[in-house]
């Protein structure tokens, strides 16, 4: 083998690994810098009579944050007059708690902070809350009271997705398609179904027929799991209570070999592209929708009230929530929104999806919301 | 060295390999005629089997010329060497355990139909054919050799330098692996090959052996040639001065000679 | 070149005296014996869910799902053989899968509609060809790293499964791309991805015949060449036994209809009127089926007919020896992880259809199913030995369990523990009978 081949292939891999990396970067490096993790892109602008508001991304390479959530803060943030700065901890536990530092060194008023690890950043916190700088804990908990918690109200999706399947299918077999077990949430959701449905379950009247975990969310796995349940009840059932859009979109696959997509109700959640276009079909009956924007909103006016002075039981919309961890969490959980076939048109005015997208083979005027 | 005027079948002149630092070959010349065994001895190290390495093709040389027929021959791999009808019986063997005896002889080398397909049975009998010249006993040709004796395995090697009809044959320690039955076979392999004009190099440890089947003998020592002397010439004491001295015969004293006793 | 342990003829077997028994009847048919355990081992674990399910899991029904949810793993495993042979190991499949899917699904679902508008005819062949091309390249780029560079397979691969994983996340930002072209459809299977039951008794026939070509051809040339024949009634009942397997399989197949709106559906679009009491059309073999076992002769060809095969089971033998007989040991392993590639590829282009979507998480954990597939069908890690019917045969062994247990309620955490358990014994029972004929 002689060295230039060798060098070549390395280069190669070179080439792709940056490649795979360079999506993403075009759209962090406006705002935060993609290298180098804790570096500042913003400085403080204003003196010390303006507030400024810290925001300390775990990882800032994933699209959700660029499109949704940054924009909402920013704006919440300019509205109540503060100035935003930013530090992208690259998915390091370790850098971030230094990010925190630094946001806190350059002026931050207030802070908000996507945990990469909600236990690895508590000596950060706490020093923040020392100094007197209070803390948000944006969409994932981090465990100290002190902390005002901002998130999506988990336990209510799985309420929303039950709720839209009773009201479709209020007796009949249920099949369950769970999220992977290893994964907290999937448990939450799991139970606010079961809330809903806990009635028609001990009257007989809806009987569980099929219930299965779904490793990584993995929808080829609902699929099969799904066919197994088909088989198992030879068609007989009525509903399908699937945990996320992605198994939906499994789940629908196996009822469509069957004849039966679109005839037999599935839920989900997150608002996939994909799964809201299977809504305006007909094919799945709820994609349960949870706003980052309205995430951020809230996560920026609540920021701006705290840097302030506010105190957290004085920020509008909060509630005490038992944490896993058994802290009382003053927190503000969010409600998702459901879309159905009846308010698709929330998700477009949105403008979180396109027409065109969302209405691909949908036949002309059998929806609201479509042409 | 010689005196003959025939074109040798192989000359190697002046061939050098370096491990790192270290010189495994350094500076040796060996010529074979038709019809000839030349053996090559030595102690552990020093060089015989990296020598015959280049020859085969297995390691390139790093200086140095190979003729074959008096003309001079590029051999960079062991695909070269095959077409210069040069074959390798290996010490190691050099056989894939977990296929059978046909596959390992036709290795790289497969019989093929007209469809392009392999074509098992035409090698399965022209491994019987020369297994049947070789060693008659031998039936197993539908396992895998890992499943062969030791004997076993080493008529697969040899078959398989055989059937090609190679002109020129190396052989690396082709008895070790054997008993006294089976010795006895290889060296009449030896004289057969011997008298369709096959000239062979024979590395061997075995001075007795060295002295029944050789007719030249080259001795080397740390990678350098000592001398090639005619089997007819030379005692075993001579040869194993050589050896473990280094010296020729005639420059050897008398005490170290008794030193080797 | 395969290695069957009960090859040995009769007059070769001069180390140990012929049995009299149910041994030397199955050595006189050169059975492979390992195949014939791990069939038995599969017909232990359909018949305890059989009961277990009360009644479901022999269904047509449900036969027929396993078939399809098989297919895919099966099809890469045959791949995964050859690699692991020569003694390498690929861990980026089920990351390459996640690739090459999403490349396609884009393709058909968003830069060829710009083109050639959706659902164009032309379509589902493009991407098809586009994934199997793409496939063959990352196979290849991975191989050329581990052989002309000299970075160990489980490195070069473990790199592959991450990079490609972001890969496949960063082509779509973690979209889902869905749907996918109508014809592309067909070839997951589903209601509409079937050959019917007509089509579905050629093949039993078409293979039925294969099988007596086969067998007679092999004799003749035995004859030519004056060696050992195989007992005439070995040969019959060879023959007997392939044939009814197969035909049985594809009747019992057939008994699986369409359910009765698809029927109904399909006869209206036809134009033909529905008989008042129903209608049974047979769904037949599924495409996905129909692929794997077409890969699988195919990789079965190649491994103990054509050069190639010789050369990567020799390579796993022993390098040296190899390398030494003249072979391009390199170039060898190149185009051993490029088949593999292509194999991922319809792999992807199966799973993808059959899912009507690419997820960028697709194939999470693929690479060890399929590894497992080989392993249990009695492809040693240790490399130069593995077959290609044993990998589909592991393959089936591995779902019939995931399939069985859902069938009967059992949650995935547990699922899990059997399938382990299952991998560590299957290896475990091979190893000790490899131990005990050797």
């Amino acid at each position: 083998m002689k060295l230039w081949t060798k060098l070549l292939a390395l280069l190669a891999v070179f080439v792709l690994v940056v490649a795979a990396c360079g999506g993403d970067d075009d759209d962090a490096a406006d705002t935060t810098a993609a290298e180098g993790g804790g570096d500042t892109t913003e400085a403080p602008a204003g003196g010390d009579d303006e507030l400024i508001v810290g925001v300390s991304w775990n990882n800032y390479n994933e699209e959700r944050w660029a499109k949704s959530d940054e924009p909402a803060i920013k704006a919440a943030l300019e509205a109540g007059g503060a100035t935003y700065i930013s530090t992208d901890a690259g998915s390091s536990a370790e850098q971030q708690l230094a990010d925190v530092e630094q946001l806190i060194s350059q002026g931050a008023d207030a802070l908000i902070i996507l945990a990469q690890d909600g236990t690895a950043i508590l000596p950060a916190v706490q020093s923040a809350l020392e100094q007197g700088v209070p803390v948000i804990a944006y969409d994932r908990l981090i465990e100290d009271p002190g902390a005002l918690y901002i998130t999506f109200d988990n336990v209510e999706v799985g309420r929303m997705q039950a709720r839209v399947i009773f009201d479709l299918v209020p007796e009949g077999n249920y099949v369950f398609i769970k999220g992977n077990q290893a994964d907290a949430n999937a448990d939450f959701l799991r139970g606010g179904q079961q809330e809903i449905l806990q009635e028609a379950v001990d009257s007989g009247a809806i009987v569980n027929v099929g219930e299965s975990y779904t490793d990584n969310w993995d929808p080829a796995v609902a699929q099969t799991n799904m066919e197994q349940f088909l088989t198992q009840n030879n068609n007989e059932v009525d509903a399908v209570v699937a945990s996320n859009d992605g198994m939906a979109g499994g789940v629908v696959e196996a009822l469509r070999a069957q004849g039966l997509a679109g005839i037999v109700p599935v839920s989900g959640q997150d608002g996939d592209a994909a799964a809201l276009n299977r809504v305006a079909l007909g094919e799945q009956a709820v994609s349960v929708w949870k706003d980052a924007r309205e995430l951020g909103k809230a996560a920026g006016e609540a920021a701006v009230a705290l840097a302030s002075g506010s105190a957290l039981g004085d920020v509008s919309g909060v509630v005490i929530f038992d944490s896993p961890g058994g802290n009382s969490m003053t927190s503000i959980l969010l409600a998702p929104i459901p879309i159905t076939q009846d308010n698709l048109n929330v998700v477009l005015e949105a403008g979180w999806i396109d027409e065109a997208t969302l209405c691909q083979n949908v036949p002309a005027g059998s929806v609201a919301g479509c042409p | 060295m010689t005196t003959e005027t025939r074109t040798p079948l192989v000359q190697m002149r002046d061939i050098r390999v370096a491990f790192g630092g270290v010189h495994a070959v350094d500076g040796v010349s060996v010529d074979l005629f038709p019809g000839e065994v030349v053996a090559l001895v030595g102690g552990n190290g020093a060089g015989k089997t990296t020598l015959i390495k280049t020859l085969s093709g297995a390691h390139k040389a790093d200086s140095g010329e190979i003729y074959i027929n008096g003309a001079r021959a590029a051999i960079d791999t062991p695909r070269d060497a095959k077409k210069y009808a040069i074959e390798t019986i290996y010490q190691t063997l050099a056989l894939a355990e977990n296929i059978d005896a046909p596959s390992n002889m036709f290795l790289g080398r497969e019989l093929m139909t007209r469809w392009g397909t392999l074509d098992d049975t035409a090698m399965e009998d022209a491994a019987r054919t020369v297994m049947g010249r070789l060693n008659p006993k031998f039936q197993n040709f539908k396992v895998p050799v890992a499943s062969l004796s030791g004997g076993q395995r080493q008529s697969v090697a040899i078959a398989r330098a055989v059937h090609f009809n190679a002109k020129i044959l190396i052989m690396d320690e082709p008895t070790a692996a054997l008993g006294p039955a089976e010795t006895a076979q290889v060296s009449e392999l030896i004289q057969q090959l011997k008298a369709e004009g096959i000239g062979i190099f024979l590395i061997s440890h075995d001075i007795h052996d060295v002295f029944d089947l050789a007719d030249r003998i080259s001795v080397m020592l740390q990678g350098k040639l000592v001398g090639t002397v005619n089997k007819n010439d030379v005692t075993m004491d001579d040869v194993l001065a050589m050896i473990i001295v280094g010296k020729l015969p005639g420059e050897v004293t008398q005490a170290e000679l008794d030193e080797l006793h | 070149m395969e290695v069957t342990d009960a090859s040995t003829t009769p007059e070769g077997s001069t180390e140990e005296p012929e049995e009299r028994s149910f041994g030397s009847l199955l050595r006189a048919t050169e059975i492979d014996t390992r195949l014939l355990g791990m069939l038995a081992a599969l017909l232990v674990i359909w018949v305890s869910f059989h009961i277990w399910s009360g009644g479901t899991f022999l269904t047509p029904r449900n036969l027929w799902n396993l078939s399809v949810q098989t297919s895919a793993v099966a099809i890469m495993a045959t791949g995964m053989v050859l690699v692991i042979v020569s003694r390498n190991i690929d861990l980026s499949v089920g990351s390459m899968l996640a690739v090459i899917g999403m490349a396609m699904a884009l393709l058909q679902a968003e830069i060829l509609p710009d083109w050639l508008g959706f659902d164009h005819p032309l379509t589902w062949v493009i991407a098809l060809l586009a994934g199997i091309a793409l496939g063959a390249a990352l196979g290849a780029f991975q191989g050329f790293i581990v052989a002309y560079v000299g970075v160990p397979s489980f490195i070069v691969t473990l790199g592959g499964l991450l990079v490609w994983r972001g890969v496949a996340w960063a082509m779509a930002s973690g979209r889902t791309i869905a749907p996918m072209d109508s014809t592309f459809q067909l070839l997951g299977g589903g209601s509409r991805g079937n050959i019917g039951a007509l089509w579905s008794w050629v093949i039993g026939i078409v293979a039925c015949a294969g099988i007596i070509v086969l067998l007679v051809s092999g004799r003749r040339q035995r004859i030519k060449f004056g060696f050992k024949l195989r007992p005439l009634w070995a040969e019959i009942m060879l023959g007997v036994i392939g044939c009814g397997v197969v035909l049985g399989a594809i009747g019992y197949l057939n008994r699986y209809f369409l359910p009765e709106q698809v029927a109904r559906q399909r006869l209206e679009a036809a134009g033909e009127t529905v008989p008042p009491e129903g209608v049974e059309i047979a769904f037949g073999l599924a495409n996905p089926v129909l692929i794997a076992i077409g890969v699988a002769l195919v990789v079965t060809f190649i491994a103990t007919r054509i050069r190639f095969g010789r050369y990567v089971f020799a390579i796993g033998g022993n390098p040296e020896a190899a390398e030494l007989g003249g072979i391009k040991t390199k170039l060898t392993i190149v185009k051993t992880f490029a088949l593999m590639g292509i194999l991922v590829a319809i792999g992807a282009a199966v799973q993808v259809a059959r899912l009507n979507a690419a997820v960028s998480g697709l194939g999470q954990l693929t690479e060890l199913y399929v590894i497992a597939a080989a392993v249990i069908g009695g492809t040693s890690l240790a490399g130069g030995v593995g077959t290609i019917p044993g990998a589909v045969l592991g393959a089936l062994v591995m779902q019939s369990l995931q399939s069985g247990m859902v069938l009967v309620g059992v949650d995935a955490p547990l699922q899990d523990i059997a399938v382990g358990v299952v991998l560590v014994l299957a290896v475990a029972i091979d190893s000790f009978y490899r131990r005990r004929s050797a």
